[in-house]
């Protein structure tokens, strides 16, 4: 679905991304490690062009990507999930939903309500959509963000860190509803320090640190096996 | 000296009732002008073009370092003769005037709307960077982002500070009289060089200002409060 070649991005003088490349497949969920400062979370920006990489080319389905044609097009079809939720805080929990199927894909009220009311269902939350996000707590914040995203009905999800803002006790619902997602086959890329989820839930395990990709494989090979020395040591730190 | 406050009464009250009409004529036009010029000014300031950026920081250096009574006596008398000396460059003869009432909505407008950007823009600076990601993400271009989503959350926030320079720009209408707009000031200097009821004339004057500015200032507040329940 994705493949990158000799991807680069630089902030000024700063190199974030040195040479990334790397593929995902339809249905593949990858989950994304390493240390902070090493790139992850500019990786998956650049994945929808919310940052321009400054290098590099971007395949999606098979066509090269043109930041500046593709834009839109490429984020209508891939969704993404935030550490901070961004839920829009005017608009009720259903709004924040139906707004962009609504607005973008010009979907009828009664019927883009009936698709959120369904999303909502499913991440369990169908009693809080008339509620303000503010009154939610952040577990269900992050699981709206989430229905919000699915509701554009994206080939693709990218999330970036969905649970490191949340207190401990409500990691498991959000984490929860990402194993549905990844069960029903929907092609995830997920930023995360959850090592258990990436254990669990990836069909492939990639760790970069200092802008490279270090090491991918299968969980098995990168959490039991890995051969990198510095794979070795972030995970002796955080395991 | 005998304080004659009855006679003053009788004959500049129904006076200043016609000033009234005029000071709200010309703070409503002007606020709504100032509303739109300061919206417009903040976006274009956000711009990624460097030249809008410029021109439109020159423009507010000059407007925040020239007084607002200047500005009105400027568009009052220059800008008619500017805009004939210019006609006749190109052969025509002109007589353009500016009706003073004109002149001085536009004064306001023009002076309270560079103000006024400077809180339109820092309001939609202080909308966090993730809620225009959000709108990008779902699909929106970057000036749907803008519009339907960073800027009715930053409107919210500055309806306080708005409302301060409504109140500010009422007050501030007393310049009109010198332009030739018959205001309460302009109203209320003529009467009291006629009749010498100086004393009675201006404390009458203040009183009529303090009637449409204290209910305003309290309307405001209502509003700041209610917004802040939500």
């Amino acid at each position: 679905m994705f493949r990158l070649v000799n991807l680069e991005k630089k902030f000024g003088d700063l190199e974030v991304l040195k040479s990334i490349s790397m593929f995902i497949d339809y249905g593949e969920v990858v989950c994304i490690i390493g240390p902070s400062g090493s790139g992850k979370s500019t990786f998956l920006r650049c994945l929808n062009l919310l940052e321009m990489p400054t290098g590099g080319k971007i395949y999606y389905c098979g066509n090269i990507l043109d930041p500046d044609l593709d834009c839109k097009k490429l984020r209508r079809e891939v969704g993404m999930v935030f550490q901070k939720f961004n839920l829009f805080p005017m608009f009720t929990v259903l709004k924040n939903i139906t707004y962009a199927p609504m607005h973008i894909n010009k979907m009828k009220a009664e019927d883009a309500k009936e698709l959120a009311m369904d999303l909502l269902k499913k991440v369990g939350l169908a009693d809080k959509a008339n509620e303000y996000p503010s009154k939610l707590s952040g577990g269900q914040q992050q699981r709206v963000a989430i229905a919000r995203a699915l509701a554009m009905k994206p080939k693709m999800l990218l999330f970036d860190e969905p649970t490191s803002a949340l207190d401990p006790e409500l990691v498991g619902d959000v984490l929860e509803v990402m194993k549905q997602l990844a069960k029903e086959g929907m092609t995830m890329a997920v930023v995360t320090h959850e090592m258990g989820f990436a254990r669990d839930v990836a069909d492939r395990v990639i760790f970069m640190d200092k802008g490279y990709i270090v090491e991918e494989g299968t969980p098995e090979k990168i959490f039991s096996n890995p051969e990198n020395q510095r794979t070795k040591e972030f995970l002796a730190r955080v395991i | 000296m005998k304080l004659q406050f009855a006679k003053a009464a009788e004959l500049l009250v129904p006076s200043l009732f016609h000033g009234f009409g005029v000071v709200i004529e010309a703070t409503i036009l002007g606020f709504l002008l100032a509303t739109v010029l300061g919206m417009v000014i903040a976006i274009g300031r956000l711009s990624t073009s460097k030249i809008i950026r410029g021109i439109l920081y020159l423009f507010l250096e000059i407007i925040r370092g020239t007084p607002l009574l200047v500005q009105l006596v400027y568009i009052y008398y220059v800008v008619p003769l500017l805009l004939n000396l210019i006609a006749s460059m190109f052969g025509f003869t002109t007589n353009v005037q500016i009706a003073s009432v004109t002149a001085g909505i536009w004064g306001l407008g023009i002076n309270y709307g560079c103000y006024m950007s400077e809180v339109v823009r820092a309001s939609i600076l202080s909308i966090d960077k993730g809620q225009t990601e959000a709108a990008l993400v779902l699909g929106f271009g970057k000036y749907e982002a803008l519009f339907r989503i960073v800027i009715p959350q930053a409107l919210r926030s500055i309806i306080p500070s708005l409302g301060n320079y409504l109140v500010m720009m009422v007050k501030d209408t007393s310049l009109l009289a010198y332009v030739a707009v018959s205001e309460l000031l302009l109203r209320t200097q003529n009467f009291a060089s006629q009749t010498f009821l100086t004393i009675e004339s201006y404390t009458f004057l203040a009183i009529a200002y303090l009637i449409i500015s204290i209910p305003l200032s309290h309307f405001i507040k209502f509003i700041e409060y209610k917004l802040k329940d939500k």
